[in-house]
């Protein structure tokens, strides 16, 4: 069992065995995708954006050290991605991440849930666009289970107790655009 | 409590990172406290709406491209491997490698000149024939042992022998006319056949014909006369046919083969 840890898949990637790839890539597809959608990617950009983390898992796979967790390295390199997509697209002035959230139909985003919550998604969707970047990057990633908020602060860069409080600073602003939206 | 610590332990708490005591002491706080019990209750809100916010699946044109591009990687880097493998060989080696090899041209040249041709021929000449004694010895022995696995070993030993002679012939011949083991004798009879230019040969199992009960023995002695074409078997097939237990396919048998004969 040992072996089909992410971080022993990983190595073995990182040693030429390139097909283990393909299962790391099966465990995480969906995580990431909705990583890069609730950031407010359309889904053929997230779904593009998916490709270039393995591409650069890929690529760094030397960098590799199998010391932390697998999670917090695919997100490091997830949350890179996304910010030279971007900065590539402010460039060549394609339309901004935020603008997509707000455009977004959630009727499409939703079909399976029930209407009040649609609202509500919608809402909160349009509250999340409001934040600034990295604290709605900070919210998103906290919705991903198995990431501990030591991971978190690994992938942001900070200690674990400043990770817990600006995940809860985020929070906070965050309750209070959904009021304001709410009320308005 | 400062407000650090207070949003510390809301967000341990929610994320379910805390202890059971310490969350037995934060569930007081919060009943003793009315304002920390809103401000977590507001947060709570929001944590549980985050984290049910969903997102569609992705397309399988995902998959599709993901799963390309990973085969490309995968033969870039199978043929990488192949090459650096050659290119670490050859830069290690390419220098020792090339002297190496005109070190063994200029040995192959020196001792191909140099080396006593007739000598060695002749040297070689005694070894062979000193080998070929010793096997003729060996078969000899070998066919005399109770052991059929050892007379059989005898006889393969025979095949193994260029040139016979009439010694190790004749004892190839008293084991086709004698051996107690239908094996023995078949060997015997396909190693005779190695040698079946020398007159001796074909006359002694022209001989061994009447000698044989066995049917298979028969019938192996019957193809191998009318691959001879020896017409001096027909007459021991003949009286071999007056013989009244002879199994009617080998009597058959070596009907047709007396006719493929004549």
């Amino acid at each position: 069992m040992q072996d089909l840890t992410d971080n022993s898949l990983m190595l073995k990637v990182k040693k030429g065995d390139l097909d283990k790839l393909g299962l790391l890539y099966e465990r995480h597809k969906n995580k990431l995708f909705g990583f890069f959608y609730n950031l407010g990617n359309n889904p053929s950009v997230s779904e593009d954006l998916v490709q270039n983390v393995f591409v650069r898992m890929l690529q760094y796979r030397s960098s590799f050290s199998g010391n932390g967790a697998f999670g917090a390295w695919m997100f490091r390199m997830a949350r890179n991605v996304n910010y030279d997509y971007h900065k590539k697209a402010a460039k060549t002035e394609v339309s901004s991440s935020s603008s997509n959230i707000e455009i977004r139909d959630p009727m499409n985003d939703e079909l399976n849930e029930g209407i009040e919550t649609e609202g509500n998604n919608a809402l909160l969707r349009r509250a999340m666009a409001q934040l600034s970047e990295e604290k709605r990057e900070l919210l998103i990633l906290t919705k991903y289970k198995g990431l501990k908020f030591s991971e978190l602060a690994e992938i942001i860069g900070c200690s674990e107790g400043a990770a817990k409080v600006r995940v809860h600073r985020a929070l906070k602003e965050l309750r209070g655009i959904f009021l304001e939206l709410e009320i308005g | 409590m400062d407000k650090e610590t207070f949003e510390i332990m809301v967000m341990d708490y929610l994320a379910g990172e805390m202890t059971v005591s310490d969350k037995d002491m934060f569930d007081t706080l919060l009943k003793e406290n009315p304002e920390y019990q809103k401000t977590y209750l507001d947060l709570e809100a929001s944590w549980h709406s985050i984290q049910k916010l969903n997102s569609p699946e992705p397309s399988k044109k995902m998959d599709d491209s993901f799963f390309n591009m990973l085969s490309k990687e995968v033969e870039k880097n199978q043929a990488n491997t192949s090459k650096n493998i050659v290119d670490e060989w050859f830069g290690w080696f390419r220098p020792q490698f090339a002297l190496g090899a005109l070190l063994l041209l200029i040995g192959l040249g020196l001792g191909y000149f140099l080396s006593p041709k007739e000598e060695a021929s002749t040297e070689n000449n005694v070894v062979d024939i000193e080998t070929e004694e010793v096997r003729q010895k060996l078969v000899l022995t070998l066919l005399e042992q109770p052991s059929a696995n050892q007379r059989l070993q005898g006889v393969g030993e025979a095949n193994k022998i260029a040139k016979v002679d009439e010694i190790v012939i004749k004892a190839l011949l008293k084991t086709l006319n004698s051996d107690t083991n239908v094996n023995v004798r078949l060997a015997a009879v396909e190693s005779l056949t190695n040698y079946v230019d020398n007159p001796l040969v074909r006359q002694g199992l022209v001989q061994a014909i009447p000698n044989q009960e066995s049917p298979i023995m028969q019938i192996t002695l019957a193809n191998l006369m009318v691959a001879l074409q020896e017409k001096a078997s027909i007459e021991p097939f003949k009286q071999l046919l007056k013989e009244q237990e002879l199994d009617t396919t080998v009597k058959k048998k070596i009907k047709n083969s007396i006719e493929s004969i004549i």
